[in-house]
């Protein structure tokens, strides 16, 4: 954890705000979430965390947080990349460019919690239909009657 | 046992007899309104339309297909074949029933792969309304006539995720379903009796 912690801080200086120790992992990183291409390029690159395993996000309600979980083949081991963006503007460069992995669980990422990545390749919806409105794992999101919810037929 | 009783083999009295050897006149159409010979010699691209037109004169020649019509009901109700599709845990239960154990198609019920050759809609599972048009996509590409049947709570109700934001609560508001079978999954016996169901159903209707 703290060769993680010193090799990020002479690499990207200023971008990681800490490492926290975190269960069965090589540590939690929080980073600056404007930095955050540098960050993955050094966490991918630098460190050989070369295998993308995971993206979440979480609502906390007065911000979210975006996670990234990457495994390294060679130092068997996984590492936690975590940044928050702000409830008003929920956006983070993403990580498609580094793990191509990324590319879907982005979109899942942003369809249900809404955090928006910039650069992404294919921001499409994944799992409901085009054209749906909500994004339904915001802790905003009210249930309401199915009927509200208007079915997109396709054209045949 | 398998003695045959004296009442079988005794003759029948005479006024039957008299009975059986005058045959009640079918009423038969004396001509045919398209002659069928013509149909034999047609090429196949024309021969649908062209027996589909002769077909229908003749239904209607026969007072509102007062004949030919029990046949074709007798006949389809007797030979579902429901679409091979599975959405969920219920599949595993329609599976099952085409299976040596339950054995559906002992009822004429076998599962073809192409909605084109299939004249019943099982839905079974969860219908989220991301696969909506598709199911309307596969019920519109089933040839008429066809019937639904809505296999378990889900498909019924939207079941347990009836509030959930992505499941259509019930498969009825996408097409017209004709049996519910309750169940969470149902067993395949309440999957065969619903067919069943289904069976009187078009029995009653004429269809």
């Amino acid at each position: 954890m703290e060769k993680v912690a010193e090799f990020l801080a002479a690499r990207v200086p200023g971008a990681v705000h800490a490492v926290d120790p975190f269960p069965r992992t090589a540590g939690r990183v929080r980073f600056d979430r404007d930095r955050a291409l540098d960050v993955f390029r050094a966490v991918h690159d630098g460190l050989g965390f070369t295998h993308l395993s995971m993206v979440g996000a979480v609502d906390w309600v007065d911000h979210r947080e975006v996670v990234y979980v990457v495994w390294s083949d060679a130092r068997r081991e996984y590492l936690l990349l975590a940044t928050e963006v702000p409830s008003a503007d929920p956006r983070v460069e993403s990580a498609s460019a580094v793990w191509p992995s990324a590319n879907w669980h982005e979109r899942e990422a942003w369809e249900l919690v809404g955090v928006t990545f910039d650069h992404h390749p294919d921001l499409r919806r994944l799992l409901t239909p085009d054209g749906y409105a909500f994004h339904p794992l915001l802790r905003s999101f009210a249930l309401h009657e199915p009927e509200e919810l208007e079915v997109k037929v396709r054209d045949v | 046992m398998g003695r045959v009783s004296e009442s079988d083999t005794s003759p029948p009295p005479a006024a039957a007899r008299e009975a059986a050897a005058a045959p009640q006149p079918l009423p038969m159409a004396t001509e045919p309104a398209v002659p069928f010979v013509e149909i034999e010699t047609l090429r196949a691209r024309e021969f649908i339309p062209a027996a589909k037109e002769a077909l229908s004169a003749l239904l209607k020649e026969q007072a509102d297909g007062k004949m030919i019509r029990p046949v074709f009901n007798w006949a389809g109700r007797n030979s579902l074949f429901p679409l091979h599709w599975g959405l969920a845990c219920c599949a595993i239960e329609f599976a099952s029933a085409f299976g040596a154990r339950w054995d559906a198609e002992r009822f004429g019920v076998v599962p073809r792969s192409s909605p084109r050759q299939c004249d019943l809609l099982i839905v079974n599972g969860t219908v989220t309304w991301k696969v909506a048009h598709k199911l309307i996509t596969l019920y519109e590409q089933m040839p008429e006539p066809k019937w639904v049947i809505a296999m378990g709570n889900c498909a019924t109700g939207g079941g347990p995720f009836r509030t959930a934001y992505s499941v259509v609560p019930g498969v009825d508001k996408l097409v017209p379903v004709d049996v519910y079978i309750a169940g969470c999954p149902p067993r395949p016996e309440a999957l065969i009796d619903g067919i069943l169901k289904l069976e009187e159903l078009i029995r009653e209707r004429g269809e």
